[in-house]
């Protein structure tokens, strides 16, 4: 597509630069750490730049996801020459908090709470509905973005993220987060809280 | 509860997340979307059902305006991004 140096740094700068933020998050939900993330990502974009002339300017997150999925798998067989392609096979997944936008201090209280028995529910997924949960939910890609990115179909990911859901819901029934039956109709304390 | 009632319940709480998430790889025909908007409009316990879902959802949501990357790090990686253009072209 792009030719010429400045071209090329034109559609590097309009189509990858923006997506920097979010393949960070990305970044970090794979690999577990925010420093990791960041080499991670690095890694992305200096692959991104070489195969910049093969971009075609459709999609560009699509296009990153899975350069980063590369990046990554290269970087785990680096470790784990075992390692399949699914990168939800592996355990690294972790809800992780970097810096936060300062919320006022009612909202910081009901926050920490959630969080604490959110994160709890989180954590006590397998990794790989982890994964599924944190890209979608906490990252928010699309059903085939997530797909792409771990290297397994949208039907996979459905199925993962609709089990990770239910299992998450059903913790935090249990911890008094949520109704403890569902034939009130009422909504529960966990979504009032959230208001 | 009678058969009907609860096969139409199994069919709702199959699509719930489905509605939720709006996602346009999964989207919902206009008849499901009806369909199932219906069945909620009468039925406290896949309303309940869904009232879940969606608290869950919004809590996870929470997480991901709450949690951003450092900015320290975001500019160490827009740095990164034009001295790889700029080496590049040097």
């Amino acid at each position: 597509m792009a030719s010429s140096s400045a071209s090329r740094q034109d559609v590097f700068r309009t189509h990858v630069e923006p997506e920097i933020e979010v393949l960070l998050r990305v970044g970090q939900t794979l690999t577990g750490s925010w420093a990791d993330g960041e080499d991670l990502v690095q890694e992305t974009l200096i692959r991104a730049w070489t195969a910049i002339d093969r971009f075609d300017g459709a999609h560009p997150r699509a296009w990153l996801l899975t350069i980063l999925r590369n990046a990554h798998l290269n970087s785990l067989r680096r470790q784990r020459p075992d390692l399949t392609d699914d990168t939800a096979s592996f355990d690294r997944a972790r809800p992780a908090f970097g810096a936060t936008a300062p919320p006022g201090p009612e909202q910081t209280v009901i926050d920490r709470a959630l969080d604490e028995d959110l994160e709890r529910a989180v954590a006590r997924l397998d990794e790989k509905f982890r994964t599924v949960l944190l890209l979608i939910d906490v990252d928010l890609l699309t059903y085939t973005e997530a797909a792409e990115l771990l290297g397994i179909p949208v039907g996979t990911v459905m199925s993962r993220l609709s089990r990770a859901r239910d299992r998450v819901r059903l913790q935090l029934r249990a911890t008094g987060a949520l109704p403890t039956t569902a034939t009130t109709g009422r909504t529960g304390s966990l979504a009032q809280r959230k208001r | 509860m009678s058969v009907t009632s609860m096969w139409t319940c199994h069919w709702a709480r199959r699509r719930i997340q489905r509605y939720l998430d709006a996602d346009p790889a999964a989207p919902l025909t206009f008849e499901e979307v009806h369909r199932l908007e219906v069945h909620l409009a009468t039925c406290d316990r896949c309303t309940a059902l869904t009232d879940e879902y969606r608290g869950v959802r919004q809590a996870l949501i929470g997480w991901s305006t709450r949690r951003y990357p450092h900015p320290a790090a975001l500019a160490r990686l827009r740095v990164a991004a034009e001295q790889i253009m700029s080496e590049d072209a040097g």
